[in-house]
């Protein structure tokens, strides 16, 4: 679930027809039919977001004001509303697995080369990478549900995740606990090869949206101490079209959202 | 007298002396050689090193070194540089801002290493096409202008993050390009102005290095980097010297000197045996003179002294000679580019390219010691031998 996707919500009055129901009331359910629950969750297929992503360093702290559209796993848009003074108009345009950034002081558009999708994002914990991916962690990983135990005082299921042998990712074990009621994540721990807590992001303030719950807020912890980065979701509107033209390059490099 | 005496020996048998002073010649003239030829181009790499991209020590924020990062910055340079040049006077510093940052031009974007230096102050770099860099103006490495594919006058566009965390973004003009010292630079940085790089990374009066100079060139810093620590608040800054900074080149350096120390020692033990093998003989020849001088009362330490001095006398004409012919090699070649050798490029640093060969006085001390050192322990058996002849036995010698 990459972080622009996780906000693509598809808000309708109803859920699809074929999508399966959250399992609540079972201590070891069919996990294939709770994974495609949670994903269904989380994606959808198009959305307009205003989010503000907090970032928290040893050195310093500060917060940046962004609107987010986003047109299914391939398309998104997020432009800076508020930020510093060099960053606010600052655009990052994703289509497909390529990002390119328009640079408000430069008034230039700048594609991210290939070597630097490791790096951060805007200086937050998340990375290029974590942008770009549009993978489901069901599709690359073998999901097992451990065990039922309570969280911050849910009901809540435990589950691992291990990479299918051909799978691209960086990670060597995922870990994610999923509110019995809701079937939202309540928290997700990635492991590297070394089996080492490398990031835990924490989903919190669910919300209903239709016939949804949503976290509202995320909170990324990465390994390195006294580091976290907060986004916290402040409107949305959801199942809205979004014109094909937003995620033209051409209006990226005009300067135009 | 002795002296005359073992000088006259020396060419009682001419041929035999003539040819153990070559091989003692040869000796020496290699080691003065070798010598002369490692330390020049030594001295040139160290004198490349501190008068361009690393300064004779440098001072940073604590930790910068093992741990580079943006916001790791000496906040107070002008107080620093008070400091250091109380600590060492004559000294010269120069600021210098470095980060990590994405440049491009056009459809062409590559990772590039953002160098803010003082105008007129740096030698990190000279300048190949265009002019020194004004406001909002860059220069780039040539290696990297070509994969960039920019010119003088083009358009470069950087980003990276500033100190605060926002993302640092901006737009020059490309003033021109250079070359330096080391290929890492020519190959991936982009030069701003000292001012410019710090308004870029957001850094207020913060740089991230303070190059320091010595006003007379020398290899060893370890006195003046205690002097400079003496004087610098350790908690916030630490100050290394260049060797600290580059200990794989300083290894190397000494490597070197460690393994021309095992060459001396062979050709030590090689010419070493060829003047034992000739001052067997010539004692061996002269017995029965050697008994006669002992039948007449010469002291068996004059006799010791006497073959002794016959072998330092070889000694000193070969030292002498071989001197002359280390000087006419070394003159002879001249000059020697070492940057055609190795790629030109030891652990990121340019290897100079034109190098002046020289006699070094230093190389005298080594070669000297080696000539009458090895001299001394050659003749020193036989010389033994024919102290401790006894002048009846050696009378009867045929």
């Amino acid at each position: 679930m990459s972080l622009l996707v996780t906000v693509a919500l598809f808000l309708a009055a109803d859920p699809p027809p074929d999508l399966p129901k959250c399992p609540s009331g079972e201590d070891a359910p069919d996990v294939v039919q709770l994974m495609k629950r949670t994903e269904a969750l989380l994606e959808g297929r198009s959305s307009i977001a205003v989010m503000s992503m907090g970032m928290k360093t040893p050195s310093y702290e500060r917060t940046v004001k962004m609107k987010l559209w986003s047109k299914g796993r391939d398309f998104a848009l997020v432009r800076v509303l508020e930020g510093g003074p060099r960053e606010t108009g600052m655009m990052t345009l994703k289509r497909e697995k390529q990002l390119w950034n328009y640079l408000p002081q430069a008034g230039r558009v700048m594609k991210l080369p290939s070597g630097m999708m490791g790096d951060s994002w805007m200086g937050s914990d998340f990375t290029n990478d974590d942008l770009v991916r549009g993978s489901s962690l069901a599709q690359d990983f073998t999901s097992t549900v451990e065990k039922t135990f309570e969280h911050d005082g849910r009901k809540a299921w435990f589950v691992t995740l291990k990479p299918k042998p051909d799978a691209k990712t960086v990670w060597g074990k995922v870990e994610l606990i999923l509110d019995r009621a809701s079937c939202v994540p309540l928290e997700q721990r990635f492991f590297d090869d070394e089996g080492a807590l490398a990031r835990r992001m924490a989903y919190s303030d669910l919300k209903q949206l239709g016939w949804r719950t949503f976290p509202m807020k995320l909170t990324m912890y990465p390994s390195e101490n006294g580091r976290q980065t907060t986004i916290t979701y402040e409107s949305m509107e959801l199942d809205v079209d979004v014109a094909d033209d937003t995620f033209s390059l051409r209006r990226l490099q005009q300067g135009r959202e | 007298m002795l002296f005359a005496i073992a000088w006259r020996n020396v060419w009682r048998n001419a041929r035999r002396s003539i040819i153990t002073m070559s091989a003692l010649a040869l000796g020496v003239a290699g080691i003065v050689t070798l010598f002369s030829y490692r330390e020049v181009a030594n001295e040139a790499i160290v004198a490349d090193l501190t008068a361009g991209l690393v300064g004779h020590m440098q001072v940073h924020a604590l930790g910068y070194q093992e741990a580079p990062a943006i916001g790791l910055t000496v906040e107070n340079p002008v107080q620093v540089e008070a400091a250091l040049r109380g600590a060492l006077p004559g000294a010269t510093s120069e600021r210098r801002v470095i980060g990590a940052g994405l440049a491009g031009s056009g459809d062409r974007s590559s990772p590039v290493m953002v160098l803010g230096v003082e105008p007129g102050v740096s030698n990190l770099y000279t300048l190949e096409a265009g002019h020194p860099p004004g406001a909002k103006e860059v220069l780039v490495g040539r290696a990297l202008a070509d994969d960039l594919g920019v010119k003088p006058a083009d358009e470069l566009v950087l980003v990276s993050q500033g100190k605060d965390g926002s993302v640092a973004n901006d737009r020059y003009t490309v003033a021109g390009t250079f070359v330096s010292s080391s290929a890492e630079l020519d190959g991936n940085a982009v030069v701003l102005p000292l001012a410019e790089a710090q308004s870029f990374f957001a850094l207020g009066e913060g740089v991230h290095q303070l190059v320091v100079r010595l006003p007379l060139q020398k290899e060893d810093v370890t006195p003046e980097t205690a002097a400079l620590r003496n004087a610098l608040d350790l908690e916030t800054l630490e100050a290394l010297s260049w060797a600290e900074m580059l200990p794989q080149m300083k290894a190397s350096i000494d490597n070197k000197r460690k393994n021309q120390g095992f060459v001396d020692f062979i050709i030590f033990v090689i010419v070493g045996l060829g003047v034992f093998n000739a001052m067997t003989m010539a004692v061996f020849e002269r017995t029965r003179e050697l008994g006669v001088l002992g039948a007449l009362g010469t002291r068996p330490r004059r006799v010791l002294a006497m073959v002794l001095l016959e072998a330092l006398w070889q000694g000193a004409l070969a030292f002498a000679v071989g001197v002359a012919v280390a000087a006419a090699v070394l003159y002879g070649i001249g000059t020697v580019d070492l940057s055609s050798m190795l790629g030109g490029d030891v652990m990121g640093v340019k290897m100079p390219s034109h190098l002046e060969l020289k006699l070094l006085p230093g190389s005298l001390k080594g070669a000297a010691v080696t000539a009458f050192f090895t001299a001394i322990v050659g003749a020193l058996l036989p010389a033994l031998r024919a102290m401790r002849l006894e002048p009846v036995e050696a009378l009867r010698h045929t």
